[in-house]
């Protein structure tokens, strides 16, 4: 059923119309895309890493803090932030109009471009990267560091060629994640003229009127999504072993000089202002000059709240029969997940074959039908994000566990349901504020398939961006922001905190 | 077990779905009317409470993109509660009429209001606002004269001082449609080369960040929609209307016969459950009462000529307006598209 716009988008590949896009173009939308990725990519996975390292393993002031709130950015839609960046940031924009008549200079840079765009992606997506990193390092045998210190290693060397070589599994699913973010982005690289493949299906969509056309372009983005996610499985599984029955300690934090310590929080400022704060602080700020109509914020934030909620529930809800069902056929949960890394503009495509059915049996003008299936749109798009945690919960219990529980006269699914399900369950709950969060912020389902006299936060924000009223954009963004951040900050502290040795060795366990 | 936890979930989904139905489930209801609109401005709601207030009947919307719209009754099909379709350009009414999703009507209030060239001629779709694309210029850098017709913007003597957005954006589209309707498939083809070689940097942004630029001097013309520079000019924000202040506003002439002009406009979805209703609402749109409050919130010229105006659409509200037919440009917009990602303008 989650797997309906994918074969979607496969059919509608296969019509005969097509769209008269040139070669040329279509080799510069596909480069830009491969850049963009690869470039969010070799930045999260610098800045994330860099992040973690410095904070597992160094004592600087306000580490506790930014052990959790370096996160926080989860929170922010990367449209919100492209909104903030592009109008602070812009030619015209006060910041550089200042610098022209102060100084004289401008900036040598200009946010519109594929590497203005790899910036504001980076500086939304790098937690992911910043999570799995710091839980790798935490895990990590402290006497194995300890080891390399004691045979003369410098930090270098031991971050390099011990700490790193380890924590190779979690730095790919890291920067897997964020570059399937990346390719799925739908509203901030739109936003900024950026032309990725997704540029090509819009156009052979709409001005061609080919949906086949459009498909075709999507196959190849299809085809990376799948990649990326055999990548993040991969390395996966070399991750669940690695802890061994090492005991676990308290990492003693190295110790920094001065410069060093002052180096270090103010990269963690540094990180922290980018990913969230300068974007959100100049959203607030154009916010006051605006006239925000209330209370149709607030009837959207109601849409919201219930379409997170509901989503969340059941996109778990079939995430666990997933991963419970499909433990001996790995295949079907990895095409489920496809969903995740495919753009918004592909999805909408995919989205809409299915609806069609439906539609022709029931009007879409009911508001329970159009609600149920924009829920199972989100299921299918957001499997991966749900499945991801589950799984891991599930690995936590061992074959003898299951076994105990059959020769004690439970049936297979009685097994699953007084052992295996308890054990998950907080892996369930980190997947539900998951996909709440996700949820908020999706974008092209919610467009296209909700009912009538039906906003969310996130549509009536890109209706502005759409219109350029961009101080108006500003306050459906910062409620997305404010509902997704206790999620976050609860999320990550319960991840964050829970150190290796204070209960057991697991992230997501309670 | 599997099993159950299926028919739980299955439950859970009929108990949500039930929730949260109700409204709107018939479709044959008498007195509501179900619009599409690509049109989301906060001032079209005030309108809608208006047309209710007047008629009785009830407006039910989804706001989206054009396309996402079209795509959207496309998939609906018969079963397509859509009655009236709305969007801010021709372009996507042609769209949307291409798509076989409109259907003619005979509107005797319709034909007296709406000059005839802002209407399609089968009766599919009309506007009821208009918006001219035309350029901002740096008065200080560009002579009246130097701007008074689209031709001259691609000669060399704007070599690098021409802003414009990507050929993603239907009114750049609608505009070369124009040109090519105008003008012939070589002239205006030669026209795009000669804007691409004149662009002072590569397309970015919309049309107020093309005016922007001009304030900042990254070039001395920005080709926009009028409403945008009248809105920033309007004085919605300070920094942008100080910018508008130091900038002018050209109505370049195509082919000597005035402006191009785009519109607003709407037509009758080929379904349409509400056939009576979705009349009436695209006549209410086409009334004099509701085109000065658009005119009045957001800047748009009204489709009619005795239809008061406040400021600062007032000033400008008498241009010379090029006679062409809506759907002559609507048409030409795939051909425009080939032409410009041709030529490189991106």
């Amino acid at each position: 059923m989650v797997a309906l716009p994918l074969i979607g988008v496969v059919l509608a590949a296969l019509g005969p119309d097509s769209a008269d896009i040139a070669g040329r173009d279509v080799a510069r939308y596909a480069a830009t895309s491969l850049w963009l990725g690869l470039l969010v990519g070799c930045l999260t996975a610098i800045l994330g890493t860099a992040a973690a390292w410095l904070v597992v393993m160094h004592r600087f002031p306000g580490r506790r803090f930014f052990s959790w709130a370096l996160a926080l950015p989860l929170a922010a839609p990367a449209f919100a932030l492209a909104y903030g960046y592009a109008d602070l940031l812009d030619v015209a924009g006060p910041l550089r109009i200042w610098l022209r008549d102060q100084w004289g200079h401008d900036l040598p840079f200009e946010i519109r471009t594929i590497g203005g765009a790899a910036f504001i992606l980076s500086a939304a997506f790098y937690p992911y990267v910043y999570l799995a990193m710091r839980a790798a390092f935490v895990n990590q045998s402290v006497n194995v560091l300890e080891a390399a210190q004691m045979l003369g290693c410098g930090r270098r060397t031991m971050l390099f060629h011990v700490a790193l070589p380890m924590a190779r599994p979690a730095l790919a699913a890291g920067v897997a994640l964020a570059v399937m973010e990346c390719f799925a982005d739908y509203g901030a690289v739109q936003f900024l003229s950026v032309q990725t493949l997704t540029t090509g299906v819009v156009r052979a969509w709409s001005v061609y009127g080919s949906t086949a056309s459009a498909a075709r372009f999507a196959l190849p983005l299809l085809a990376a999504a799948a990649l990326l996610f055999w990548v993040e499985r991969a390395s996966r599984k070399g991750q669940v072993h690695e802890s061994g029955r090492a005991r676990w300690r308290d990492i003693s934090p190295l110790p920094l000089g001065r410069l060093g310590q002052v180096a270090a929080s103010l990269f963690c400022t540094l990180l922290l202002l980018a990913g969230l704060v300068i974007p959100a602080g100049w959203l607030l700020w154009k916010l006051l000059a605006a006239r925000p109509d209330w209370a149709w914020l607030l009837a959207s934030l109601k849409n919201s709240l219930l379409l997170g909620l509901a989503g969340a529930l059941v996109t778990v809800a079939l995430a666990t029969m997933l991963a419970l069902g499909t433990r001996h056929l790995p295949l079907a949960g990895r095409i489920a997940s496809l969903g995740y890394a495919t753009p918004g503009a592909v999805m909408a495509i995919g989205l809409l074959a299915p609806a069609g059915v439906i539609w022709n049996y029931m009007p879409s003008s009911g508001t329970g039908i159009a609600i149920l299936l924009l829920i199972l749109a989100y299921a299918a798009r957001l499997m991966a994000a749900a499945l991801e945690p589950i799984d891991a919960g599930l690995a936590r219990v061992t074959p003898s566990m299951r076994q105990a529980a059959r020769s004690l006269g439970r049936s297979e699914a009685g097994a699953a349901w007084s052992v295996e399900l308890p054990v998950a369950r907080g892996a369930m709950l980190t997947a539900t504020l998951i996909i709440f969060i996700d949820i908020l912020k999706e974008l092209p389902a919610t467009l296209i398939l909700r009912p009538f006299d039906f906003d969310t936060l996130a549509v009536i924000a890109n209706n502005y961006a759409q219109d350029e009223r961009l101080g108006q954009a500003g306050a459906p963004s910062l409620l997305i922001i404010l509902l997704s951040l206790p999620a976050v900050i609860w999320l990550t502290r319960r991840v964050t905190l829970a150190r290796p040795g204070q209960q057991d060795d697991s992230d997501w366990k309670e | 077990m599997n099993k159950k936890l299926n028919m739980v979930a299955l439950a859970g989904l009929v108990l949500l779905a039930g929730c949260s139905g109700g409204s709107g489930d018939d479709k044959t209801a008498p007195n509501e009317v179900n619009l599409y609109t690509a049109r989301h401005y906060d001032s079209d709601k005030a309108l809608y409470e208006r047309f209710t207030e007047q008629t009785g009947i009830k407006i039910n919307r989804i706001e989206g993109k054009a396309d996402e719209l079209i795509a959207r009754m496309k998939s609906e099909g018969a079963n397509s509660p859509a009655d009236v379709f709305i969007t801010a350009d021709a372009g996507a009414l042609w769209r949307g009429e291409q798509a076989g999703l409109l259907q003619p009507i005979e509107s005797e209030t319709i034909k007296a209001r709406i000059p005839e060239n802002l209407r399609e001629p089968k009766g599919n779709w009309f506007g009821f606002t208009r918006r001219a694309r035309i350029v901002a210029y740096d008065p200080a850098k560009v002579k009246p004269e130097e701007v008074d017709d689209y031709a001259k913007l691609a000669e060399p003597r704007f070599k690098g001082k021409i802003c414009v957005r990507s050929s993603d954006s239907i009114y750049n589209l609608s505009l070369v449609g124009a040109l090519i309707e105008e003008w012939g498939k070589e002239k205006a083809d030669a026209w795009v080369k000669g804007i691409v070689a004149n662009m002072a940097r590569p397309p970015e942004g919309g049309d107020r960040d093309q005016i922007r630029a001009v304030a900042a001097g990254v070039c001395e013309v920005a080709i926009t929609n009028s409403y945008y520079y009248l809105r920033m000019a309007s004085g919605e924000d300070a920094a942008d209307k100080a910018m508008t202040d130091r900038l002018k506003l050209a109505f370049p002439s195509l082919g000597g016969k005035g402006a191009h002009v785009n519109i607003s406009g709407g037509g009758v979805a080929k379904h349409a459950p509400h056939r009576e209703n979705a009349i009436k609402l695209l006549e209410f749109f086409a009334s004099a009462d509701s085109q000065a409050h658009i005119s009045a919130n957001n800047s748009e010229f009204p489709a009619s000529k005795d239809v008061p105006v406040v400021a600062p659409v007032d000033a400008y509200v008498d241009f010379k307006a090029n006679p062409m037919n809506v759907a002559a440009f609507a048409a030409r917009q795939p051909e425009a598209q080939s032409m410009m990602s041709a030529a490189g303008w991106r």
